[in-house]
């Protein structure tokens, strides 16, 4: 028993299942992307170039690694794997198979609140402890975006849980058996969509890195196997983000054919959590491609008088529901 | 006291442990290098002068740091409205509060909030 949740943990439809679908998130994001822009994107490592991520991550982590001589060395070291711990920590509470996580708990929500939060603060902390002009001015940025997008976001992932009485996951997952929570909180939704795009530094939200003004951003010190970590990272946050949004308003796994037979269930669970997955992920990937970049203070006034005013409105709305 | 899985806390502890052995193992592919000279200088895109450490916007920080409080007190009132036991709503603050007492402490170690 104690084994076979191990396994689920690390294996399957745990970490490691996770990783390869942010390894096939990059892939779709870049081909996509070159789609829309008249280009053919990766081409030579497997078919379609669908192993190119994979071939980029073995490349970075067998270069060289160069500590700056001014970095703090503990935290440029030690920050890679923790900023990679929490999406992976988050993936454990998503209902993949069924409508039960692996680990679930009453009040998972908030810790997954928790580790949002902390995912986009050790992106700031590593950024300062290259110690480099460009990291330095792209932390400052990172955190001006991050006291933007929060509250937002919070209120968009708090609004299905008052919907389904729950502040699990899971539990909130098994409430939308009958009617999706996009179809009572479509503004949420947007509301998640728009804040994920921020936290996950995307266009038009690219502007802790963006390439053209600050070098690199944050990563710009960073090299080898920290750099192969921090944009594995960015892609997992990528997948694990779109399967919050699936959880808490597509569903989850849940779909519209239900077998007797629980094996061929959680077969076709599992199709209907892919399928949701990527249609979220198309989502965020044609948004990130459409639109250019915007300035600093136009996205926290953006995230201040657009965005914070829409996700209470939802709010507000679902609360005269709950009260009814 | 409601019964509490041990994978709620084994299970994140154990995605911490295996994510760490993995990067430590991964490192022993490439090679690594630190010291001074021109190779370990931070990045400055052809300009002169390195930026100095800990002098870089400290209102910013204290408005981030005061931002964490706030956030902690909104999801401790977010985590109430249909709580029946207080436990798990305490644990899990007492975590995520935990980890950003020790990452905030970090920032003031290393000079964040100096002006």
């Amino acid at each position: 028993m104690i084994a076979t949740q191990v396994a689920e943990i690390l294996l399957f439809p745990g970490l490691t299942f996770f990783v390869w679908i942010a390894f096939l998130f990059d892939w779709l994001d870049r081909k996509t992307s070159a789609r829309m822009q008249q280009r053919v994107g990766p081409l030579l490592a497997g078919p379609s170039g669908i192993l190119q991520p994979v071939a980029d991550f073995f490349k970075l982590i067998s270069k060289e690694e160069i500590v700056p001589e001014f970095a703090d060395r503990f935290i440029f070291f030690l920050g890679p794997p923790l900023f990679f711990a929490a999406p992976a920590i988050g993936i454990i509470f998503i209902p993949v198979l069924g409508t039960a996580a692996i680990v679930s708990n009453e009040y998972d929500l908030l810790f997954v609140l928790f580790i949002i939060a902390f995912s986009a603060l050790m992106a700031a902390f590593l950024g300062y402890s290259a110690a480099g002009r460009w990291s330095t001015i792209a932390m400052g940025r990172l955190i001006a975006q991050y006291t933007g997008y929060e509250i937002p976001m919070i209120i968009a992932l708090i609004t299905p849980a008052i919907l389904a009485h729950s502040l699990s996951i899971t539990g909130i997952v098994f409430a939308q058996q009958n009617m999706w929570y996009i179809v009572f909180a479509p503004l949420s939704f947007i509301v998640f969509i728009v804040s994920a795009l921020a936290e996950l530094e995307k266009p038009p939200f690219d502007i802790p890195s963006a390439k053209t003004e600050i070098v690199g951003g944050w990563m710009t010190e960073f090299s080898g196997r920290p750099l192969a970590y921090i944009k594995l990272t960015k892609n997992l946050s990528y997948a694990f983000l779109s399967a919050l949004a699936v959880s808490l308003f597509l569903g989850g796994p849940l779909g519209p054919v239900l077998f007797m037979d629980p094996t061929l269930q959680a077969a076709l669970d599992f199709v209907y959590f892919v399928v949701k997955l990527l249609f979220v992920g198309f989502l965020i990937f044609v948004i990130r491609t459409a639109l250019a970049r915007i300035k600093i203070d136009q996205a926290v006034r953006f995230f201040w008088m657009v965005i914070t005013p829409l996700s209470l409105i939802q709010l507000a709305f679902i609360m005269v529901l709950w009260w009814k | 006291m409601p019964a509490l899985d041990p994978f709620v806390i084994a299970g994140p502890i154990l995605v911490v442990v295996a994510d760490i052995i993995v990067y430590v193992v991964v490192g022993k592919l490439g090679t690594k290098s630190s010291g001074k000279g021109g190779k370990y200088q931070p990045f400055t895109g052809g300009e002169e002068q390195i930026p100095v450490r800990g002098t870089y916007q400290s209102e910013l920080f204290v408005f981030a740091a005061l931002f964490m409080v706030v956030e902690a007190f909104a999801l401790i009132l977010a985590g109430s409205f249909a709580s029946s036991t207080n436990f798990y709503p305490l644990l899990f603050l007492a975590g995520g509060g935990g980890v950003i007492l020790v990452i905030t402490w970090w920032l003031l170690v290393v000079g964040g909030m100096r002006a």
